[in-house]
């Protein structure tokens, strides 16, 4: 094994581990920081597949906002509420939580049936782009096949996204805005 | 091995570097407070009292850790690492000199501008961790303000990056003097590829990006939570702010966080808009000044110059100017920074297709 492969398999163990963390611990704060950890830990695993963009992205966006956010919620939703939380039957099998078992075990099904059906050295798409040179080396500079792409092939799902967000930030502001005083 | 050994090299540089730039400015911070205030600061520890901040870091690191009965004791430890490690890791991509830069990479902005983002985390988690009502609402206050001003932040960056057309730190820095690759003008009209100096620099090849820098500026204080957006910290409400609660070595660690925080954005700034690591003495005729004053340690000698300048300019105004109210703040942020950085980005775009073309 060399230098990169045990820097992946203890960013994998390192995901595996807070995840699993996330998921059990009882102590909710506790909880959202090691997602911070996680989402981190996967952002490594993404500058091994050669999208250190899409990583960056992922700190920028998920631990810079949705994580802040996850906290500010926290912070502001009110003890009572959390404690409701904290009588919620916890054995693996109760109502509350069949589901999520049931949703996570299909899951692990789905993907540990498509992990044995498949064999990943001999894809016939992955074959034609080694054949044709249609590969990204660690060197290359990925940002700019990126821009133009945007740019060009997907500009209109792109300004689709835009659209939308557009209308979720004038409907937040809508929502936080006071009210005219009706005279 | 030797490859290993340089990174362990250039890391512990960094570090070094960090400290000895912390305990400096701590004493100029001091000196030109007494300057503005018309005192004279330290004066008894060393000739003019240059050896306080040393027998100031001596004393934090005998002093005893202290960790609140109620607190949460690992996000208590922990948070003073974060916020450092987040500063400290920004410092990995921003070049010195031609080629002299820790780590090259083709997304370098954006990395900066994402690891500094996790600083937040740090904060709220030393906030939530000390379990005391003042060190919460300082960092709430805190993070709040550092979400808002990223915005302005942001697209002050973008429109830098717009006329320099590169998120490569160094790409962007040789593209501003005479070892530029691409053609640069002046205003977007003289060819001053072989002048250099002061005028190709990205604020004078683009004039609108002056008012973009003016705009980080301002946001880059609230980032590293300086006065006059000092709130989180307000001592006459929240005594220290999320820090209230730490003591030692554990303090003096987000005291250096803070000035290395103020370093980076200087750094950033100067490197996206003031020229980097080049002269700002142009070409005149036969006097070749921008030829003979770049390079490695002329590189390093001017970046540091401008930095400290900035610097200077963030303390000055730390002396000057008042506290704003929490309305103020988020006013400037949303109502006058945001629109006014959304016209430098539009214009940037204009210039770009339009001027340069």
């Amino acid at each position: 094994m060399n230098l990169a492969q045990v820097i992946f398999y203890i960013l994998t163990a390192i995901t595996i581990g807070s995840a699993a963390f996330v998921v059990l611990s009882q102590h909710l704060v506790r909880s959202v920081f090691m997602l911070f950890v996680t989402l981190f830990a996967v952002a490594g695993l993404y500058v091994f597949a050669l999208a250190d963009f899409v990583a960056l992205t992922q700190i920028v966006i998920y631990v810079g906002g949705v994580l802040v956010l996850l906290l500010f919620a926290f912070l502001l939703s009110s003890k009572e509420s959390l404690e409701g939380m904290e009588k919620i039957p916890s054995g693996l099998l109760s109502a509350h939580r069949l589901p999520g078992a049931l949703i996570s075990v299909l899951f692990l099904a789905v993907l540990g049936f498509i992990f044995f059906q498949i064999d990943f050295e001999n894809l016939n798409w992955i074959k034609a782009s080694v054949a044709n040179g249609n590969v990204i080396s660690v060197s290359d500079n990925t940002i700019r096949n990126i821009g133009i792409n945007l740019m060009s092939k997907y500009l209109l799902p792109l300004e689709i996204v835009s659209i939308l967000l557009m209308m979720v930030l004038i409907g937040a502001a809508h929502i936080a805005r006071k009210e005219p005083k009706a005279s | 091995m030797n490859f290993y050994l340089i990174y362990f090299l250039v890391a512990i540089s960094i570090f070094g570097f960090i400290a000895v730039f912390s305990l400096v400015s701590v004493y100029a911070e001091r000196k030109i407070s007494a300057f503005i205030q018309d005192r004279l600061g330290p004066m008894e520890t060393g000739k003019f009292g240059w050896l306080q901040t040393a027998a100031d870091i001596l004393k934090l690191i005998q002093k005893e850790y202290i960790v609140p009965a109620l607190a949460d004791k690992v996000l208590f430890t922990l948070a003073p690492v974060i916020i450092f490690v987040a500063v400290y890791l920004g410092f990995v991509a921003l070049p010195w000199a031609p080629g002299l830069v820790p780590a090259h990479m083709n997304l370098g902005v954006f990395y900066v501008f994402a690891i500094i983002s996790i600083e937040a985390l740090g904060i709220l988690m030393a906030g939530w961790g000390s379990n005391n009502k003042y060190s919460l609402l300082g960092a709430v206050r805190s993070v709040a303000q550092m979400v808002s001003y990223e915005i302005p932040i942001g697209f002050a960056i973008i429109s830098a990056v717009m006329i320099s057309q590169s998120l490569d730190l160094q790409v962007i820095n040789y593209n501003q003097g005479v070892l530029a690759t691409e053609q640069i003008r002046f205003f977007g009209v003289y060819n001053v590829n072989k002048i250099g100096g002061f005028l190709a620099w990205n604020v004078f090849q683009a004039p609108h990006l002056l008012v973009a820098y003016v705009i980080y500026f301002i946001a880059s204080l609230a980032e590293c939570n300086r006065a006059p957006f000092d709130l989180p910290e307000a001592e006459s409400e929240l005594i220290g702010g999320f820090h209230t609660e730490y003591t030692g070595l554990r303090f003096a660690f987000i005291f250096l966080a803070e000035y290395a925080m103020m370093f980076l954005v200087a750094m950033l700034g100067v490197t996206l808009f003031l020229g980097g690591w080049n002269t700002p003495l142009p070409n005149i005729g036969s006097l070749h000044l921008a030829d003979d004053t770049t390079g490695v340690f002329w590189g390093i000698f001017w970046l540091m110059s401008k930095c400290l300048l900035v610097v200077a300019a963030q303390m000055w105004i730390r002396w000057t100017l008042p506290r704003l109210r929490v309305d103020q703040l988020m006013t400037l942020c949303w109502k006058v920074l945001t629109p006014i950085a959304f016209a430098c980005l539009v214009i940037s775009g204009l210039w770009r297709l339009l001027i340069v073309g």
